[in-house]
Formats: C-alpha cells, sequence, structure tokens
C-alpha cells in the first residue's frame, strides 16, 4: 500500500554515499536552513509533548463537563474541548502518542523494508522478480482503503496499530534499499570479495549494509514523516486509540464538526502540530540526502 | 527489443500483479470476524445460516480450492452483494467509478500542469528566494493531512468568502456531475495541492539531475541558450522518471478521493467505500479494494507506456 | 601575433571549493596559429582541460578566470554571456571526452547537428536537417540520410564521436579544441578518429588545440606541444624538439615512463645503434610441461536468449601455467574482461570447463572450493571502486586473512599487512588511513597487497594501471614486476595497451569478439603477428616518436587503401 504522501525521493537514482566522511556530511546539513530548521523544530516538539506536561499539568483524563467548550484564555492557553479537557495539555498528551506510533511504525517499516529488499536485490533472478512483484502489489492497493478495511474489522491497541501502520508502509522503502542492493553488489571491492572466496553473508554483512547506511537512515526519516501522517488519519478513519488516550488525529477528528462552528481552538491545533512536525521530517530527510549524496552539488 | 515484446512483458508483469492483489482480498475475506460467510450474510446472521450457506458454498473445502472459485467468480464479474444497499456490488462500482475518475483525473492533470513547469523554474533558479519559498510551501503541502487541508480550503473559500460550494455535485451521471462545476472546485482542489507538492519536488531534483550531465555541456559548446537547452533536451530528460513516479502516485490520489468524496459529500467509489466501511458492508468493501487496485496497476502500466513513448531506450533495456 | 587564433597571456584560473580555493592554472601562456595544431599535454590535475574550457568560456560556476585569452581577435577572459555564445559553436567549438555521455540520449542525432547550425544561422529546419546529413557524411558515418534519424543510444562510441565532430565543425570554426576526443574509444578507432580531425583541420584550415595525456597521440597528430605541470606550462617546441629532445626534467620523466611499443623498425634501429638492449622478457615456452595455474577449456560464455542472447566468449582455450604473465589484451566487445572473471569464477560458463589449480571448478562445491579461490588475488581497474571506502587500508588488505585464516591472531594480522605494505612500497603508517585519503596510484597499490596477502599462487589483474597517470602506471607496473620475480606467482593480465603487455607479459593471447584471434610469446607475437587483425591493431597504436609515427600512418594508410582497392 502506498502511504499517504509518498516519501519524495528523486525520481531514479538512488542515494549513494561515496567517500564523504559523516563530517562532511554534517557540514554540508548544517549549511541547508530549512533542514536545519527542522531540526530545531523536531527537538521542540519532542520537548513540548514529554517535558511540557511537567510545566503545564493538566488533567486529561476526568471530564469536566462544567468547562467544556471554552475558548482560549488565561487559565487555558488553547480553551477547552468537548468534554472538558485543557486543549494545550491534550496537545502534549496525544503529542506523545502520535510521536511514538509514527516514529515506532517508521521505523518498522523502514526495517522491514530493508530485509526485504536487500534480499530480493542481492539474490536477484526470479526470486527478484517474485518479490518485487509482491512489493507492486502492495504497491497498488492504496493504504488508506486497507486501513478503512481493518477498522471495519477490528479496534487495535497502540502495539497494533504500530504494526499495522509498518505492514502498510514497508514497501516502498523496499524498492529504495533494492536499487542500492543492485548498485552496490557490483562494486568492484565486492566482487573481489566473491573472487577470493568470500561468502554471501560477509558480503552482505561487512560490505552491503554498511554502505547502504546514509540510504536507510534517510528513508526512515521520510518514513517517520509518512508515519505521523498516517497517524492523523487512522483517526479519522476509525481506525484510532480509543479515549480518554488520544493522539492529535483524534482531536482533528473530534473536533471536525467544532470548526464550522467557529471553535477553532479544537482543530487548528493539532492540525498545525502535525504539519509542523511531519514538515520538520521531511525538511530534515531532505537534508540528509542532500548531505550524504555526492552528485548535485555547486 | 521492439515495442510489442515491451509492452507484453509489462502486460504480463501487471497481470502477475493483479493477481497477487486477488490473494491479499481473498485473504482480507478470510480475516473476516466469522469467515466469509459473515461477509456475505452480514453481521447479524445466524450460526444456522452461517453452516448452512458454508456448506453450500463449499467452504469446507481445502483454501486453495475455495480460492480458484472465488477467482472464478471474479472472472465472471461477481463481486458479491451489498447487503445494506441489496444491490450488486459490481453495479454500484459501475455507477460510481467514473465519478472518482473524474475527480483524481482531473486533480492529476492540474497537478502535473502547474508542478512540471514549477519543479524546472525552481531547478533553474536553484537556491534563490523563490525556490526556497516554493520548496518550503511545497513541505507544508505534503505534510497536511488531506481533510485538513480540505476542510481548511471550506472554511475560507465556502464560509469566510462565500466564494465557492462546500459540497461537490451530487448528481448521479458524469453529465450531472459537470453541471455544477463551481462545486468540484474545492475537491479537485484539495487532491492536486498536494500532488503539485509533490510532483514540483520530483521535477526540480530530476531536472537538476540532468543539468549536470554532459550532453548539456556539449549543447553549451554549441552554442545553445540556456532557454533552448532546457527546452529541447533537459525538458524530456527529467520529465522520463517523473512520468514513471506517476503510476506510483495514483494509489496515492486514489486514497485521497477516498477522503475528500467523504468531506464534499461526492458521490464517487470512495464514498461508497466510506460508508460500506462504517455499515461493515464487507461485499462492498473488498469489491472496491479490488476495483481500486486494478485501477492503480492499469494506470501504472499506462505510465510506463507513456515513458516508452517519451523514451526510447526504455525498449531497448532488459531491466 | 595578431594571426594566431588563440593567444592566451598569463591566463589563470581558480576554484573556490568546499575546502577552500584551488589555483588550478597560473600564467599559462600559448597560442595557436591557424591551421597548426598545438598539443597541451599533462597528467591530471596539471589543468590542461581548464585551460581547454576557459578559451571557451565554459569554466562552472565557482571558478574565476585572470589574464587574457583571445580567440580569433574576441576576448573570452570576463567577456558577457550573449557574447560568448555568439563564438561557441561557430568560431571556437569543443570535442570532449565522453562519447557515451556527451549527445542528448532523447534527440536524434540529426536533430543535436541542425541545433548548432541553427544557433549562428538562420536557416529553414528542412535545410538544417539537409545540412546535418552532410556533415554526417563528411566525417565518415556510412548511410548518413538513415543514421541521421537514429538517437545516440543506436550508435556505437566512436560514432557518436564523430557526431560529436560533426557538430562542432557544422559552422566551419576557426579553432576546434579537443579534450582528450579519444581517451575513451578503442585504439583502432582512436586511429581512425584522429585521421578524420587531422584531415578536417588541413582542410579546412582550422587551428586545433588538443588536450590529450597520450604521447602517441601527440606524436601522431600535433604541430606543437606544450607540457603542463601543476597548472604551469613547463615547456613549449615544435612536437619533434620536445618529444624527442625534451628539456625539462619533467617532460624527460614524463616521456620515460611512458610505455613503448616495439615495433620491427624501432627493434631495427636499436639493434642498428648496436646498444645491447637487455630483454626483460623471458620468451620461454618450456614452462608448457608443468601444469597450467588456471586453465579454460573450450570455453562459451552467452548472456540473454535466443535472436538477443550476446556470445561474450565462443570456445576459448586459455591457460596460465607456473610464474608465467600472460597478457590479454583486445577491443571493447572482444571478451577479454570476461574471460578473466571466468577464471575468477565470477561469472559460470555456458560451455566448456575451467580448472582452477588443477582442479575442474564444477566439480568442486561449498569448502573446497573456497580453499581454491584462496589461492587467487585479484586486482580490478578502479581505483575508488576496489576498496571500501568504510574501511581502513589495514582493513581492506586484512580482508583475505579474515576469510581464509580465521585463526590468525591480530598481532600476526598486522605483521602480515606490514609485510605486504613493505613489499608494495607503501609506507606502514598507511595501513590507518582511510582510502579516501590516498591517491589513485596508492590506492592501486593497496589493492594489489591485498591480492598478495595471502601468498597467491595466481593474479588476476584486469587493467590494473588503466586509470592511473603515466608516471604512476610505471610505479606500480614496476612493483608487479618486482614482485613477480621475487614471489614467482603466475599472473594473467588484461589489459587494452598493447605497449604495457609487450614489456610485462612473456605470453601473450589477441581477442576479438569472443574468439582469439592468435596468441604466442609476446616478442613473436607483437612483432611478427599472423593475424590481419593483430596487425591492423598493432599498427594503430601511436608511438612517442613523431618521426618513426609518421611512418608509421604512411604505412598503415597505405595498407587501409591496399585493402578496399
Amino acid at each position: 500500500m502506498t502511504t499517504v504522501q509518498m516519501a519524495p525521493e528523486a525520481p531514479g537514482a538512488p542515494v549513494t554515499v561515496a567517500a564523504t566522511g559523516f563530517r562532511l556530511a554534517a557540514r554540508r546539513f548544517s549549511h541547508n536552513t530549512l533542514a536545519v530548521i527542522g531540526l530545531a523544530v523536531i527537538v521542540v516538539i519532542v520537548l513540548f509533548c514529554f517535558v511540557g506536561p511537567f510545566l503545564y499539568p493538566t488533567d486529561q483524563t476526568h471530564t469536566q463537563l462544567s468547562q467544556a467548550n471554552l475558548g482560549p484564555s488565561a487559565a487555558h492557553w488553547l480553551g477547552t474541548d468537548a468534554v472538558g479537557h485543557d486543549v494545550l495539555g491534550r496537545l502534549m498528551y496525544g503529542g506523545k502518542v502520535s510521536l511514538m506510533v509514527g516514529i515506532a511504525a517508521g521505523i518498522l517499516a523502514t526495517v522491514v523494508g530493508t530485509l526485504w529488499g536487500s534480499v530480493a536485490g542481492y539474490v536477484g533472478g526470479w526470486v527478484d522478480a517474485v518479490m518485487m512483484r509482491i512489493v507492486d502489489a502492495g504497491i497498488a492497493i492504496p493504504a488508506l482503503f486497507i486501513l478503512l478495511v481493518i477498522s471495519a474489522i477490528t479496534t487495535p491497541g497502540v502495539g497494533g496499530l504500530i504494526v499495522i501502520l509498518g505492514l502498510v508502509s514497508w514497501l516502498v522503502p523496499s524498492r529504495l534499499i533494492r536499487a542500492e542492493t543492485l548498485t552496490l553488489k557490483n562494486r568492484d571491492y565486492v566482487l573481489t570479495l566473491r573472487a577470493i572466496g568470500g561468502s554471501h553473508a560477509r558480503a552482505i554483512g561487512k560490505h552491503l549494509l554498511p554502505n547502504s547506511v546514509s540510504t536507510i537512515v534517510v528513508a526512515a526519516t521520510f518514513q517517520v514523516a509518512d508515519a505521523i501522517l498516517l497517524v492523523a488519519y487512522v483517526s479519522y478513519l476509525g481506525l484510532g486509540v480509543q479515549a480518554p488516550a488520544t493522539d492529535w488525529g483524534g482531536m482533528l477528528s473530534a473536533g471536525l464538526t467544532a470548526a464550522y462552528s467557529g471553535r477553532w481552538w479544537l482543530i487548528v491545533p493539532p492540525g498545525l502540530a502535525v504539519i509542523l512536525v511531519v514538515c520538520a521530517f521531511n525538511a530534515v530527510g531532505d537534508g540528509l540526502r542532500d548531505a550524504f549524496d555526492v552528485r548535485g552539488r555547486g | 527489443m521492439t515495442t510489442v515484446l515491451y509492452l507484453t512483458r509489462r502486460v504480463l508483469q501487471a497481470l502477475a500483479v493483479i493477481l497477487i492483489v486477488t490473494i491479499v482480498v481473498f485473504c482480507l475475506l478470510h480475516a473476516l470476524p466469522g469467515g466469509p460467510a459473515r461477509g456475505v450474510l452480514g453481521v447479524s446472521a445466524t450460526p444456522v445460516q452461517i453452516a448452512a450457506f458454508n456448506q453450500a458454498q463449499g467452504l469446507d473445502q481445502p483454501l486453495p480450492v475455495q480460492y480458484l472459485r472465488f477467482l472464478g467468480r471474479l472472472l465472471t464479474g461477481d463481486l458479491g452483494t451489498s447487503y445494506t444497499l441489496n444491490e450488486p456490488v459490481s453495479q454500484l462500482i459501475q455507477e460510481r467509478l467514473p465519478k472518482t475518475l473524474v475527480l483524481t483525473g482531473l486533480s492529476a492533470v492540474l497537478g502535473l500542469v502547474v508542478a512540471i513547469p514549477i519543479g524546472m523554474w525552481q531547478a533553474a533558479r536553484r537556491n534563490g528566494a523563490v525556490d526556497y519559498t516554493v520548496t518550503a510551501l511545497a513541505f507544508v503541502f505534503y505534510s497536511t493531512p488531506a481533510f485538513f487541508l480540505g476542510l481548511v480550503l471550506i472554511v475560507v473559500f465556502s464560509q469566510q468568502l462565500p466564494w465557492l460550494p462546500s459540497q461537490a455535485p451530487s448528481g448521479n451521471t458524469l453529465a450531472e456531475v459537470f453541471q455544477d462545476p463551481a462545486g468540484l472546485v474545492l475537491p479537485v482542489l484539495t487532491g492536486a495541492l498536494a500532488m503539485i507538492a509533490v510532483f514540483s519536488r520530483y521535477m526540480r531534483a530530476s531536472t537538476l539531475e540532468n543539468l549536470q550531465e554532459d550532453y548539456v555541456r556539449t549543447a553549451r559548446a554549441g552554442g545553445s541558450s540556456t532557454m533552448t537547452i532546457l527546452r529541447r533536451h533537459v525538458f524530456r530528460n527529467s520529465l522520463t522518471p517523473v512520468v514513471a513516479m506517476l503510476g506510483y502516485y495514483l494509489p496515492v490520489l486514489f486514497g485521497g478521493a477516498l477522503v475528500t468524496e467523504q468531506l464534499f459529500n461526492y458521490p464517487g467509489m470512495g464514498l461508497l467505500f466510506w460508508n460500506a466501511a462504517q455499515s461493515s458492508d464487507y461485499p462492498t468493501l473488498l469489491g472496491c479494494v479490488l476495483v481500486i487496485s486494478v485501477a492503480t496497476v492499469i494506470g501504472t502500466l499506462l505510465a510506463d507506456v507513456a515513458q516508452s513513448l517519451i523514451d526510447p531506450r526504455v525498449k531497448a533495456d532488459r531491466a | 601575433m595578431t594571426d594566431t587564433i588563440l593567444q592566451t597571456t598569463d591566463l589563470g584560473v581558480s576554484f573556490s571549493t568546499e575546502s577552500g580555493t584551488v589555483d588550478a592554472v597560473r600564467g599559462v601562456s600559448l597560442s595557436v596559429a591557424p591551421g597548426e595544431t598545438l598539443a597541451l599535454v599533462g597528467e591530471s590535475g596539471s589543468g590542461k582541460s581548464t585551460v581547454a574550457l576557459a578559451a571557451m568560456g565554459l569554466l562552472s560556476g565557482n571558478a574565476t578566470a585572470s589574464g587574457s585569452a583571445v580567440v580569433a581577435g574576441h576576448e573570452v577572459v570576463g567577456a558577457t554571456e550573449p557574447a560568448l555564445r555568439g563564438l561557441r559553436g561557430k568560431t571556437v567549438s569543443m570535442v570532449f571526452q565522453e562519447p557515451a555521455t556527451a549527445l542528448d540520449p532523447l534527440t536524434r542525432v540529426g536533430e543535436q547537428i541542425a541545433e548548432v547550425i541553427r544557433n549562428h544561422r538562420s536557416v529553414p529546419a528542412a535545410a538544417a536537417r539537409s545540412e546535418a546529413v552532410e556533415l554526417l557524411g563528411k566525417v565518415g558515418i556510412p548511410d548518413p540520410s538513415t543514421r541521421a534519424r537514429a538517437f545516440p543510444f543506436e550508435l556505437s562510441g566512436g560514432q557518436r564521436q564523430r557526431v560529436v565532430i560533426a557538430m562542432a565543425i557544422a559552422n566551419n570554426p576557426a579553432l576546434l579544441i579537443a579534450d582528450e576526443p579519444t581517451t575513451a574509444l578503442d585504439v583502432t578507432v582512436q586511429a581512425e578518429i584522429l585521421e578524420l580531425l587531422r584531415a578536417l583541420a588541413v582542410d579546412s584550415g582550422t587551428g586545433v588545440l588538443l588536450v590529450t595525456h597520450n604521447m602517441g597521440v601527440v606524436a601522431d597528430f600535433a604541430d606543437r606541444v606544450a607540457v603542463m605541470l601543476q597548472g604551469e606550462i613547463v615547456e613549449t617546441g615544435p612536437v619533434e624538439d620536445v618529444l624527442l629532445r625534451p628539456q625539462h626534467e619533467y617532460t624527460k620523466r614524463l616521456l620515460a615512463a611512458v610505455p613503448r611499443l616495439d615495433t620491427p623498425e624501432s627493434v631495427a634501429a636499436r639493434d642498428r645503434a648496436a646498444a645491447p638492449v637487455v630483454q626483460v622478457v623471458e620468451e620461454t615456452d618450456g614452462r608448457l610441461g608443468s601444469a597450467p595455474v588456471v586453465d579454460l577449456r573450450d570455453v562459451s560464455v552467452t548472456f540473454g536468449r535466443g535472436a538477443r542472447a550476446v556470445h561474450a566468449l565462443s570456445g576459448i582455450d586459455i591457460a596460465v601455467h607456473a610464474g608465467e604473465t600472460v597478457g590479454l589484451v583486445g577491443e571493447s566487445g572482444s571478451g577479454k574482461s570476461t574471460a578473466a572473471r571466468v577464471a575468477l569464477g565470477l561469472i559460470k560458463p555456458t560451455a566448456g570447463a575451467v580448472h582452477l589449480f588443477g582442479e575442474d571448478l564444477r566439480r568442486t562445491r561449498g569448502r573446497d572450493r573456497r580453499a581454491l579461490r584462496s589461492g587467487i588475488g585479484v586486482v580490478l581497474q578502479d581505483p575508488v571502486a576496489s576498496l571500501d571506502a568504510r574501511m581502513s587500508v589495514g582493513e581492506c588488505i586484512a580482508e583475505p586473512l579474515a576469510v581464509h585464516r580465521r585463526g590468525m591472531s591480530t598481532g600476526e594480522r598486522r605483521k602480515r599487512v606490514d609485510g605486504v605494505l613493505d613489499a608494495v612500497r607503501l609506507p606502514r603508517a598507511l595501513a590507518n588511513r582511510a582510502p579516501r585519503e590516498l591517491s589513485g596510484g596508492q590506492r592501486q597499490r593497496v589493492s594489489l597487497a591485498r591480492a598478495l596477502v595471502l601468498d597467491p599462487r595466481l593474479l588476476v589483474a584486469d587493467e590494473p594501471t588503466s586509470a592511473l597517470d603515466v608516471s604512476v602506471q610505471e610505479a606500480v607496473l614496476e612493483v608487479l614486476t618486482e614482485l613477480q620475480g621475487e614471489l614467482g606467482f603466475a599472473c594473467l593480465f588484461v589489459s587494452h595497451d598493447l605497449a604495457v603487455v609487450q614489456h610485462f607479459a612473456e605470453r601473450v593471447v589477441v581477442m576479438r569478439r569472443g574468439v582469439i584471434e592468435e596468441q604466442g610469446t609476446t616478442g613473436t607475437t607483437l612483432l611478427h603477428p599472423t593475424t590481419d587483425y593483430t596487425r591492423r591493431l598493432l599498427a594503430a597504436v601511436p608511438v612517442p616518436d613523431p618521426v618513426l609515427q609518421r611512418q608509421r600512418r604512411a604505412e598503415r594508410l597505405a595498407t587501409l587503401a591496399a585493402v578496399e582497392s
């Protein structure tokens, strides 16, 4: 299944690391304004969600109907929702879930995709063909459709959600890693190793994987961005976490009807939060890709 | 390799993919609580009904046999019957699919027509103020959930500035749909904006890569101006990989249509699917998944064919 | 002075890079007269290509040019882009090194030529197209009216270069700049392209600035020579003076490092000079008695199926005996690299048998096969890709030890690595560096060290020095020869450079399109070849002696004319 927005990797060429040391890459990254801003935003938001509640404690489990639907005020900086929860506090609380699920699902997708893609790329032949046809089939089914079907069947917990999102997203990274593996396995140093009797395991473990690290890291960053966006969709689709827990998608969902009646504080903050974080991860991923890529400079 | 050989190979690949999709759908069918019987008879089926159904349908047979029968039914166009609407699923889809195709088609066309020139222009004026601004906007737009974007559009253009209707045309036939073009604007825009964001990035990256190529230097050495080089050489070379990407973006477009149709109340396949999910109408759900996936595979195939038309080397490649 | 078509005065170019400013060219003053060919010679980093690009105003964005470069009366340094555009393709044109990527892959070649024409003359499209067809004929493309509609990928490398040349001469430029125009081509194709360029220059009185590192090409084509070293010109003069009586130290060193092909004439001249030349190469066939170290018997390799099958090798027999060096030569598509890979076990033959150290590779599996492989050392062409950038030099060299001698302690391993580094004459401290900190020559020697660390009985080297500068190549080959003398391993040496093979190998195998044309001892085969193909191949190699080369060229043309009539 393709996820909601595809990681915008450059069409065609896979990312390759030449002999650029990490120091050089780090320097390049630091010159990319958008990427650095993105990194800063991520740090700020992570602090906001995990440290914020200590600085701005609110009650997110008990309903307080007397305090429901109030606009922003000194007591509640972003107002309250339909059952009286403080919106700003809920933003932090929901953010924890969105971030954790998104990051975990993104990493899971990358790990699965890396395994699948590297095996397909390395073994080649009909095994590769079959594995890639399966990937094509998976990509052909829109992720949102599958998620909606699953929501009609079951309601998963947080762990289940991570697994489902990961399973829906691993396809695109697998293609990237496969392309990278195909390039690397024909490098002279791999051929030399095979010629003198080195094993496949050694070729993969000592040469292919370490040299794919930058591609994998870039892919992981984009996958996390995609996953956080997907998390925002799932509550809209009815797959989200159950009350009183919530995430940003849940807040958006719950607040949708309110938007038409002018209670903007229920929907704008979570929406902006999602956009900001996903944007930031995409910017960082873009910056990493440019930093590691040797071509396209100057 | 001739065109015919290349096309044949691609078509065979596409068929293999479709086959795998049917397997996935079949597995989903059997993953439903209560099994396919529940899926067909509905949530309120009694155990007696289920047992009778199972026997009648041969659901006591081994799975591979069941799959073949399932495949057989598909080939005759039998997608089951929606039990909430009491109509054959294939008929429902037949009514609704064209409208979804119109919506996504318009979004795609608008998206490409805007994204490609923007991307090329960004590459030609790399690192300028405009490049940064457009890049930042692109990031924002493809980081925005479609329903949020749609919502913002509705609030701004329907509520605050009463320029456009917030509901899409609700006609049943295509003709009726087109009689209310204003209603189509916001839904199409919702899909197109995200696509512009993604494809302008692709085009920019592809153009940047091509600007580094040797043939650009050869053309410059011949006295060609930058405009000529962009127009006659770089454009087509940059376009090929982007066209290939179009095939992979189709599922995203269709997924987006799901959300957009629900938000704007547009009676296409997406809305059908959404309602089916709310009422656990499994036959419709699975039929839609199947059809939309097939549509995607066909779309990818067409994109590949388009690519081979632009780039004659594709046919000669062995990849 | 006023009738020179290129005059540079104190030309300088500096680049601003991530690691600071680099002065690539300093104080270069040279001139090219109409109808004259000036060769600009140097190794990598000499700045010769930068001078060529500066003359066209094609320097990259981060370059700053100083001084003056006047092309047919127009100052290029500091000129505006529109002014430069008016010159490029009309007054001055350029032919580049890499024909594979020089043309737009999606436009037909006739259109690309027509574009250059219409850039400078208002000619209707149809007329431009027919002129393009004429030009294709002029540069020697057969059936030009059909070929004009071909896409670049449908043409061979040599044909693509001819198209680039057609684009360059389309508007009768006063100056033609050729930057390594034949380096990427086979030697026979190179001879043809040089012939073409010379004919065109003579016909139209065009001045040519030829940038190259190949002294043979210089001897064949140039009237005058300018030698560059690290951005500066160290010697200039007529070609015979510079090549036969070099004055500057660097020029002398450079010429001494060039491997020279012995031809019957040069050997005869040497004998006449009565200087006893020590035959470096032993010419014995006596070793045929012992069992071969690697033996390819009736090996065929076919890629693909049916009508589109590519027969890379067809029934070849190659044997390398202990202690001897066999050179495998041929042009592109000859199958020499495929044969080397079959010998390495990287490609399985479609038919025929490969015996390694006496064992049939088809009948060995797993551990036995790996044990066999431990007796092989491998050196491949690309110095960048031959070492994994993520490992230190020491780790790269020790890798065969990690594969086959697991039991070795770290100390022993260290000693072994130090030992081979000494053998290839590299400092031991290099073991802790990363490959990217090394030069190309150093990297190839590290590759060699890695190949030797297990005391191999067979070394397979596929174009090990082709990507290196001539002086670096000399150093690497010296080390290789010395080590072979000491350690006595057999060597299968694949190369396209006949001169190198002649001095390094005892036996030579000449391949063409997957078949062996002839084989024999180097002395006999390369001096007195028995097949036409080998004769043509040898005749096409330019030697760095202008007088001799003129003779050879005349002979070669006479032979070709005789064949045609």
